[in-house]
């Protein structure tokens, strides 16, 4: 099974925009089988009405979308309230944090509160990840440290820089929390991405697309063409987020 | 003919990195492309005194499948004109600069002196061109603008964050070409060729840790049309590579 292990969907302020039939339609092209999904930060600005839509969404297409819950950790107690509903009434499946739309530091003490909330449910956390000053390789680990009974997903392989500046900050926290894996969105470096799986182990990568930010036809080829032996192959196209998120 | 117009050979221990001719050609290979073009990572004279000799070695071992850029320091004077000098006579193709490693701005004299003996040689200048300061698209298009007689590269075409700026300042400043390696996003490819013209854009990978094969399927998936691909992929390179004298 091969599993995109995010993919936004929804009207977004900025930016492209997809419905879960333009998702389906990108999966079916790209030879995949289910998709990991989040909001896109909404025309509206309130994640609770898109955390509505998204879980629609997966209701509507059961067998080929697993959504997670999007809110906002600086309206703390409001966020985790938010979280509890979306894990419990709507029946979403991890907690996506994008600390560059919604401007906060992913390593601020104040985040603990929500993810308290996911490591309360057992449920995985998706950090939109890389994004400079707010959600560095360093900072991701940083809080992963404190919760490491929660496993961690970092999108981007960590960072985003075309130099490749933020790798090592990466590969640190990959070392010092064994809770953090990485997707494969946009990787600067296909070696970086084959040094993951031969330094940490397959089970510390998963196949992203970021669709429609990004082209799934391109970035599955990042793991289909990696130069990995059949098995870790398998692992980052879809058996380590068939695993966590419980697919 | 398929050119990759930005690829590396250097062996960098404190980094750990090790990119060797025999790889690159072992990448091209895989990816079905002709000829790459190959640069250190580090400059010369600081901080590898050899850099230019290395890529020359690496060039000479594959005469028919490499060509070499020439990674100049702008900061050591006629120290760094002599070495582009050097580098022309032993048939080097053009100049790499890379603002991030040198701190010198594209815009300082400097790196307007390099530019302009480069096209003395009608050789192209290849900047990195990403979302660092000192190489984001408006800067390196202050050295386009100071340098008309110049052909100016913008590898990665601006990055992740920068690619929309690229094709904007390469609307205004005409020596300007964009340069497709690592940028992830196929339709801007091809809205770079709608709004510059196919000869304004060149395939390149960041090869060989960068993987030519994914980086020639993204222009690939940009859709360009055949005769615009054809340009993209290899006309336009080999056009600019071959003028070098």
């Amino acid at each position: 099974m091969i599993v995109d292990s995010l993919a936004y969907l929804g009207e977004a302020i900025s930016g492209p925009s997809a419905s879960a039939a333009d998702l389906i339609d990108a999966m079916d092209g790209a030879g995949v089988d289910r998709a990991v999904v989040v909001p896109a930060k909404p025309r509206g600005y309130h994640l609770g009405p898109a955390n509505d839509l998204l879980a629609e969404a997966v209701n509507d297409h059961p067998g080929r979308v697993t959504g997670l819950a999007r809110v906002d950790p600086n309206l703390g107690d409001e966020a985790c309230a938010e979280l509890e509903r979306a894990l419990g009434e709507l029946g979403l499946r991890g907690l996506f944090l994008h600390p560059w739309e919604e401007t906060f530091r992913v390593s601020a003490p104040f985040v603990d509160a929500v993810v308290d909330v996911a490591r309360s449910h057992s449920v995985p956390v998706v950090i939109a990840a890389g994004y400079p000053w707010l959600s560095e390789g360093l900072q991701v680990g940083d809080l992963a440290r404190r919760f490491p009974e929660v496993r961690f997903i970092a999108t981007n392989g960590g960072q985003i820089n075309i130099s490749g500046l933020g790798q090592t900050d990466v590969e640190l926290t990959l070392a010092a929390c064994p809770n953090v894996a990485v997707q494969t969105a946009s990787v600067y470096r296909e070696d970086f991405l084959e040094n993951v799986v031969e330094r940490f182990g397959a089970d510390r990568l998963l196949f992203a697309s970021a669709f429609p930010l990004l082209d799934m036809s391109l970035e599955i080829l990042r793991a289909h063409w990696m130069h990995v032996d059949d098995a870790q192959r398998s692992a980052v196209l879809g058996g380590n987020a068939a695993d966590l998120f419980a697919l | 003919m398929i050119i990759d117009a930005h690829m590396h050979v250097d062996d960098i221990p404190a980094l750990g990195w090790k990119m060797e001719a025999s790889l690159c050609v072992e990448r091209l290979d895989e990816a079905g492309i002709d000829r790459g073009v190959v640069m250190t990572i580090v400059d010369a004279p600081e901080v590898n005194p050899d850099a230019i000799e290395l890529v020359a070695r690496a060039c000479a071992a594959y005469p028919d499948r490499l060509w070499g850029l020439a990674r100049i320091h702008p900061w050591y004077g006629d120290e760094s004109a002599a070495l582009l000098e050097r580098a022309f006579e032993l048939g080097f193709k053009g100049l790499k600069l890379h603002p991030v490693s040198t701190i010198a701005h594209p815009s300082g004299e400097d790196t307007l002196r390099l530019i302009r003996q480069a096209a003395a040689h009608s050789a192209p200048t290849l900047f990195h061109c990403g979302d660092e300061p000192l190489t984001t698209p408006l800067a390196v298009a202050e050295a386009g603008a100071a340098c008309p007689e110049a052909t100016i590269i913008l590898g990665h075409m601006g990055g992740y964050f920068h690619v929309d700026e690229a094709i904007e300042v390469a609307e205004r400043v005409p020596n300007l070409v964009l340069e497709t390696s690592a940028m992830p996003y196929p339709a801007k490819i091809r809205e770079a060729v709608e709004r510059l013209g196919a000869e304004r854009v060149i395939y390149g990978s960041d090869g060989p840790v960068c993987s030519p094969r994914i980086e020639v399927e993204k222009v690939r998936l940009a859709g360009l049309g055949a005769d615009a691909e054809r340009l993209v992929l290899g006309g336009n390179a080999l056009r600019l590579f071959e003028a070098v004298r």
